[in-house]
């Protein structure tokens, strides 16, 4: 399998402390991978590293099938990046800073400019000087600049901070279209899990530096499709009956009267029947399922 | 090399650097005029041996530009550290001593010919009044070649030794100490306590020539590897 972006055992250690430590990271040609974890946990170091304004410490970082070294110039002409906050010659306009990107990447192409700012809905505000520009706005121009010259991988580092809800869709859409429709491989980081659900192919999760977590969304799918809900007075009598009587393992007691059964060849119906039978009072039951979000805590519980 | 010093000039707003330079031109010669009669009775008066007209031209143009590069070097290269716009710059597919020589070069190039144009500038016009007022102007040889090459190496001189001060504007990350630093540099080179000055002693220039180059040398050394912080 190639990957156009691959981490092994990247490690960065600043006054002997490990920031990150053996993360590793496999990000395939047209994906999105959605690169989660709390505040802290390292995501902005990794990038950080990817870009090559940092240097691992250890292991390496592969881009595009070459091995990334401090003097790799060349791939960053293949990609483009935002990492903590877009950043701007705020005393020239808009479409002055595009430009000025152009000329330092050697990217000469009629109207992309224009077709940019275009697609970010800023044409309006293109002669105004970016120091004019709201947080929403500046965002927004730094995604410009970051697609304007076509790259083959994006790294972008929560790129809807200062977004409205309407503005993080449309930026979800872009992104979405910009894979599908030019091949372009994203990672992003986010704190909003629901936001990476909707959009990425596969999860890395961070937590405290480590990698706790690389999945497909796909597989996160087929491993939480669904499951039951239990509402129950009595958790432990209920896990005695599932346990015992229905023989099953696959459950958790998520708080004091609720267990979430995660087997998927039991029905609601027969778990409703064994514990009427065993004498369980049940108060509620139904069936769901796992966001991303439960499943990001789930593990980051585990690992904590 | 030369695209990227235009690009400095360009994302730095290098016209407002120009009127600048232009404004503090025209406030020196009007001081220049006002003191020039002063300044050659004194020379009359005291016999220093040397035109204290020209010295005074040196005096208030190297003073005015070795603060005119810091303040660049602050914002050119100082700033982008605090800003983090160098982020963006090391995020292209540029050698990073490329970046920072070229970021280096926009202010030494502007500087240079700014103070270089000044200096004649400043002595054309006071030799064209000379016949309207009292000043003789003496020492203001124009027809002499070498009196160019002299003002083209000082000039050089002054501006290369302005870079002292980015060494201690990058280690501090401070623009205001790279300007501070800056004011230290005026105030050695060009004052004087009583009869006691260093303005003008070659030995005392080159260390301040070695340590800009250092300097110069400690900003590219290692900046690949370096971490961009």
């Amino acid at each position: 399998m190639s990957y156009i972006l691959q981490t092994s055992h990247m490690t960065k250690t600043i006054d002997g402390k490990d920031l990150v430590k053996d993360v590793n990271i496999h990000l395939r040609k047209g994906e999105i991978y959605g690169f989660l974890g709390p505040n802290g946990a390292g995501k902005t170091t990794v990038m950080k590293m990817i870009t090559n304004l940092w240097k691992p410490t250890e292991g390496m970082i592969e881009l595009f099938g070459e091995r990334l070294m401090p003097a790799s110039y060349e791939v960053l002409k293949r990609m483009g990046s935002i990492i903590e906050f877009p950043t701007f010659y705020e005393h020239l306009n808009g479409k002055d800073n595009l430009l000025l990107h152009c000329e330092y990447m050697g990217y000469y192409h009629p109207k992309s400019v224009e077709t940019a700012l275009e697609m970010l809905e800023l044409s309006e505000a293109a002669d105004k000087p970016v120091k004019k520009y709201s947080l929403g706005m500046k965002q927004r121009l730094g995604i410009a600049r970051v697609i304007m010259c076509k790259p083959e991988l994006l790294v972008l580092d929560e790129p809807t901070n200062g977004l409205d809800p309407v503005g993080m869709k449309k930026l979800r859409d872009l992104f979405k279209m910009l894979c599908t429709e030019y091949g372009i491989s994203i990672m992003i980081s986010s704190h909003i899990l629901s936001e990476v659900e909707s959009i990425a192919d596969t999860i890395g999760i961070i937590d405290h530096g480590n990698m706790i977590k690389e999945i497909s969304m796909k597989e996160i799918t087929e491993m939480n499709t669904a499951y039951i809900e239990l509402n129950v007075p009595d958790t432990k009598r209920a896990a005695y009956v599932l346990a015992d009587k229905l023989n099953l393992e696959n459950f958790k007691i998520t708080d004091m009267y609720h267990i979430r059964i995660y087997d998927g060849r039991i029905t609601a119906n027969d778990i409703s029947k064994a514990l009427t039978e065993n004498g369980v009072e049940i108060g509620g039951i139904g069936k769901k399922a796992e966001s991303l979000e439960d499943y990001f805590l789930k593990i980051t519980r585990m690992e904590g | 090399m030369l695209k990227l010093i235009r690009l400095e000039w360009k994302k730095n707003n290098i016209m407002k650097y120009m009127w600048k330079a232009l404004a503090m031109v025209i406030i020196l010669l009007l001081l220049l005029l006002t003191i020039a009669g002063e300044l050659e009775a004194a020379e009359t008066r005291f016999d220093y041996g040397n035109s204290m007209l020209k010295s005074g031209v040196e005096l208030f143009t190297n003073m005015s530009f070795i603060i005119l590069t810091c303040v660049m070097l602050a914002s050119f290269i100082v700033g982008t550290y605090k800003n983090k716009t160098i982020n963006l710059m090391f995020s292209y597919p540029i050698n990073r001593k490329k970046i920072v020589l070229s970021q280096m070069l926009s202010v030494w190039i502007f500087n240079f010919i700014a103070l270089t144009l000044s200096k004649v500038l400043i002595y054309c016009v006071l030799v064209a009044v000379k016949k309207y007022t009292f000043i003789s102007a003496e020492g203001i040889r124009l027809g002499d070649s070498m009196f160019y090459v002299e003002v083209l190496v000082d000039s050089a001189v002054m501006i290369s030794i302005s870079f002292t001060a980015l060494m201690v504007g990058l280690m501090m990350k401070s623009s205001k100490a790279t300007i501070i630093a800056g004011m230290i540099i005026v105030c050695l080179t060009q004052g004087n306590i009583g009869v006691y000055t260093l303005a003008g002693n070659i030995p005392f220039y080159i260390t301040l020539l070695m340590l800009s180059a250092v300097s110069v040398f400690l900003s590219l050394y290692k900046l690949e590897t370096r971490d961009v912080l």
